[in-house]
């Protein structure tokens, strides 16, 4: 609570909206799922979907547009790349999050040591 | 003897508790990523400028990490309350598609399980629920239920509870730790073990390259974009495969 009434109510709103949102998207189907059939076919299709939802959230979080455009191989590209090379050798899911953040960490340090 | 106690009859029994435990363990290496990005969600919803109290009572309410990210600049900006909601049924949109997917292993349930199981349900329940039993013939068993229920009540319990350590003590976590990252990384390592097949690799150029191009956007509809254009492009591969391998036999 801000004090402040009447962006309180707003935030309520919003969350309350949101709630809703949860809800009816995600309750939907494993409710009125009966009267809302959907194919064998559509169902496969369906598998694809979880990949192509987390790449969505991915890419344009590790290779933002850039107002010069193109795109950039900045510490953070250089980390994912190592990343992925890590679960390549080792298949550890956990070595993409620590191998990960420990090459994030160096090629920051290393840059900020070399003037390019 | 040991004294018997009397579990109550909706306790699972032997073989539902191995249930519940294949799908905690299957859970396990994805709870590092429910937690990190609770933790960042915490830390961001709190950041924006939200105050504590209100931001917990997002994340207990809304359990969505990309919706409540979502929000969150067009909170900032004051955005009608009708553009926050329709921005995150857009994102919310995959939970349609999931919910699709694991109604038929619920549909005998009654209304206010199929709603409780429906609002816990999460991403990785349902990439890694339809891994298990995607091909199933039998639906509706207890196993399948108890499952579930092993990958949702700790993805519940991990979501929350980073999202709640966040909230609370992110601005002690200094910006240069980059822990913004981290929830990247973990959502990297979900997908990659995913990508095993042709047809998914196909989904995952797709998808990548319109999640890319379509940035500009509004609304994170290019994430809407992206799933449909993975999703097209993954079904084309395997009909592409069906009617070679036809073609060859």
């Amino acid at each position: 609570m801000t004090g402040n009434d009447e962006y309180d109510v707003y935030i309520l709103a919003v969350i309350a909206l949101l709630t809703l949102c949860s809800v009816v998207t995600r309750a939907g189907y494993f409710l009125f799922g009966d009267h809302l059939p959907l194919t064998e076919s559509v169902r496969r299709a369906l598998r694809y979907a979880p990949t192509a939802a987390l790449i969505g959230i991915v890419v344009p979080e590790l290779l933002p547009w850039r107002a010069e455009g193109g795109v950039v191989l900045d510490a953070r590209v250089l980390a994912a790349l190592v990343a992925i090379f890590l679960f390549w050798r080792t298949r550890s899911t956990l070595l993409v999050i620590v191998g990960g953040m420990a090459a994030l960490w160096i090629l920051k340090a290393a840059s900020a040591m070399v003037p390019w | 003897m040991a004294p018997r106690y009397r579990t109550p009859s909706w306790w699972p029994d032997g073989r539902q508790r191995q249930s519940v435990r294949a799908g905690f363990l299957d859970a396990l290496s994805t709870l590092v990523a429910t937690s990190t990005w609770g933790f960042v969600t915490g830390i961001a919803l709190v950041k924006s400028g939200l105050t504590e109290s209100m931001a917990a009572l997002m994340t207990l309410t809304v359990y969505a990490g990309s919706a409540q990210l979502t929000s969150l600049p067009l909170i900032e900006s004051s955005a009608p309350l009708w553009l926050i909601f329709a921005a995150g049924t857009v994102v919310n949109i995959r939970f349609i598609i999931f919910g699709a997917a694991l109604q038929p292993y619920f549909r005998h349930m009654s209304w206010p399980k199929r709603l409780g199981l429906g609002y816990l349900s999460t991403d990785m329940a349902f990439v890694l629920f339809m891994a298990r039993y995607g091909e199933s013939r039998d639906r509706g068993t207890p196993d399948q239920f108890w499952y579930f229920m092993g990958i949702i009540i700790p993805c519940w319990v991990s979501w929350n509870g980073f999202s709640l350590m966040g909230i609370y003590l992110g601005s002690f976590v200094p910006a240069s730790w980059s822990l913004d990252f981290a929830a990247i990384l973990a959502l990297m390592a979900i997908i990659i073990p995913l990508v095993k097949t042709r047809p998914m690799v196909m989904c995952l150029l797709v998808a990548g390259v319109t999640a890319w191009v379509c940035q500009p956007l509004p609304l994170r509809l290019g994430l809407a974009a992206a799933v449909v254009g993975g999703v097209v492009a993954g079904v084309l591969t395997e009909t592409l495969q069906h009617r070679n391998h036809r073609n060859r036999t």
